[in-house]
């Protein structure tokens, strides 16, 4: 290939990539920038990305009874307040932190001792149980979500945190996962753990987990983007009580109280939502990635 | 703790929560797909294939069959084919590599309830911005000769863009001929990055020797390289992108949910919404378990495909 064909080709290359870039991130941009603007901007298409910011009045501020000229804000203060006040986005954001994180530690805490168990320790039923790992990997939890959502009700858990988290506290992927990584350590490290009187629950929490941290965190992360962007599971086992809800089941009832023209705070609300994620992701990219790759690979 | 008993504590919880939480549903479902009943009722009656019965024969639910494979015959080869190709641009770029592998994989990290009501507005018929380019694009004289193919002597009438100019562009999520292609692009928009990022690694495990080899002998493009080398060794990269894509697609539900509610016309029914709709809105438990039960059976089949497949260890050719 000659010189000048290769970056013909490059160039080429970059086209047909930037047009894609361009689709993708779409949505992106106009969250972003509808959550910036007013109304009429965000109706009339106008504005470019900020918006001009001019003054605006706040309907509902107006009709509480306030003097108009307490009323009046940029259209991004109005949309972002908004967000905050119209919904109670700061309980779905600490429900939503509360839920995932709790989900990781439980999951942990349940897969890390049986992968450790499955692949370092001699038991009768080992393959037995190793087996029913396998098979429950083919099970996936949307599909029974009907009869987890009949069980929790026939023992009075709908509604609460504990629907939210108990169903996934188990991840046979996690299991899976842990096992394979435990399996590439060396036996010398546990033996030398054993002579030094470790007991084998030690062995698991201060020996173990330790060398698991890059598997963890690929499971960590796999599990925490999984469950912050749940909107299934919380829909399904979550009815009406906004106490309990989640982010994304949060926007949702946001989205079907609104009247008419309140997009620029609802933007304003899905941004903060996406956001944490995607900054975090940004900044760890190769992380993510790898993370999510790995644990794709089930 | 004694030693010898160790275990016990470790796999003991697992086991338990697994056959609980995982295995029990199963059954649960199962048995449930035979009766009629439904939470609060006190008794139920056995109603024997009753369930199955509908499922098969009223219209709602062919819709609704036909509804998610549809969708998923849509979704997995094109977020297929767009996974690969971008894959196989990037990993061929000098430079800048790394951004468009960034920028293809966030609709994988965002919340895509959040993001598919981003998009319901940038499709709104009347406000949304994808109509107004459209329709910006009508007066501007090529692209619309380009676009609705009046430039090569044909009636711009008669073509899909110079029919949106003269009259006006669908309503997207609002008319049953495009709800369902609606909801699919933004479910191949939300996945192809994933499918990107699993060709990528696919990709590297592929030996640069190959290459080599395969140019010794004399293929000397891009193309015959690809055909050559590349395509066999991403067999079995293909087989898991395939199945894996297959069961996340026929699970979708919330831009179902946010965007359309199985509507217009029951065009967007797919199977998870109306296990959801009949199950837990209507309480037809029945209905809705025997749906369940269905969905389980199509996601086996996609896993015994896909054992068969690695089984044979797919290199093609």
């Amino acid at each position: 290939m000659t010189f000048r064909a290769s970056w013909l080709g490059e160039f080429l290359k970059h086209s047909v990539l930037l047009a894609g870039a361009v689709v993708v991130l779409l949505p992106f941009y106009l969250m972003l920038s509808y959550s910036l603007k007013s109304p009429a901007e965000i109706e009339s298409n106008t504005g470019g990305f900020v918006g001009a910011q001019e003054m605006m009045t706040d309907r509902r501020c107006l009709k509480a009874g306030n003097p108009p000229e307490d009323c009046e804000m940029r259209p991004i203060v109005y949309n972002y307040t908004a967000a905050f006040s119209e919904a109670p986005l700061l309980r779905y954001m600490l429900n939503g932190v509360f839920v995932t994180v709790s989900i990781f530690v439980i999951q942990v805490i349940i897969a890390l001792p049986c992968a450790y168990a499955l692949s370092k320790l001699r038991f009768w039923g080992r393959n037995v149980v190793f087996g029913l790992v396998i098979f429950c990997l083919l099970i996936p939890v949307h599909a029974i979500a009907l009869p987890l959502y009949i069980m929790l009700a026939k023992v009075g858990l709908t509604n609460t945190y504990a629907a939210l988290i108990v169903p996934w506290s188990i991840s046979v992927f996690g299991i899976f996962l842990m096992r394979q990584f435990f399996m590439t350590v060396p036996d010398d490290l546990i033996d030398a753990a054993r002579i030094d009187g470790m007991s084998e629950f030690s062995i698991v929490w201060r020996v173990m987990l330790p060398t698991a941290i890059p598997a963890l965190l690929a499971f960590g992360i796999f599990s925490v983007v999984a469950h912050w962007n749940d909107y299934y599971w919380p829909r399904v086992v979550i009815t009406g009580n906004r106490d309990l809800m989640t982010p994304p089941l949060g926007l949702r009832m946001f989205k079907s109280d609104l009247d008419g023209n309140e997009y620029g705070p609802m933007m304003a609300a899905s941004t903060v939502i996406v956001m944490p994620l995607v900054i975090v992701f940004l900044l760890a990219q190769r992380r993510f990635i790898e993370g999510i790759t790995m644990t794709g690979m089930k | 703790m004694g030693r010898n008993r160790a275990h016990i504590w470790f796999v003991g919880p697992a086991v338990l929560l697994m056959i609980v939480l995982l295995i029990l549903p199963v059954f649960v479902a199962a048995a449930l797909s035979f009766t009629d009943y439904s939470l609060g009722n006190s008794s139920f009656d056995w109603v024997g294939t009753k369930n199955y019965d509908a499922l098969f024969s009223r219209s709602s639910y062919a819709k609704m069959f036909s509804a998610s494979l549809t969708y998923v015959l849509l979704v997995v080869p094109i977020s297929v084919a767009l996974g690969l190709g971008s894959a196989l641009l990037i990993s061929s770029l000098r430079i800048g590599g790394e951004l468009y592998k960034a920028v293809f994989f966030l609709p994988v990290m965002a919340t895509l309830l959040a993001m598919a009501i981003v998009w319901e507005f940038a499709l709104h018929p009347i406000v949304g911005i994808v109509n107004d380019v459209l329709s910006a694009g009508c007066d501007i004289g090529w692209l619309h000769a380009l676009l609705s193919g009046s430039w090569l002597g044909r009636d711009p009438l008669s073509s899909w863009y110079g029919d949106g100019c003269a009259d006006s562009f669908p309503l997207w999520l609002g008319d049953k001929d495009y709800a369902l292609g609606t909801i699919a692009f933004i479910g191949i928009w939300q996945g192809f990055g994933f499918n990107m990022v699993l060709y990528l690694a696919g990709l590297t495990s592929v030996p640069r020797e190959l290459y080599q080899a395969a140019q010794m002998d004399g293929a000397d493009s891009a193309w015959e390289r690809f055909k050559l080398v590349t395509w066999p060794m991403l067999g079995p990269t293909n087989v898991f992108v395939i199945t894996i894509s297959s069961i996340r697609s026929f699970q979708v539900f919330d831009t179902v949910e946010a965007l359309t509610r199985g509507g217009p016309s029951k065009s967007t029914y797919v199977m998870i919404y109306a296990m959801f709709e009949k199950g837990v809105k209507q309480n037809l438990l029945g209905i809705g378990s025997a749906i369940t039960i269905i969905f389980l059976g199509f996601v086996l089949i996609l896993t015994l495909i896909q054992v068969y497949f690695v089984n044979r260890k797919v290199h093609y050719g």
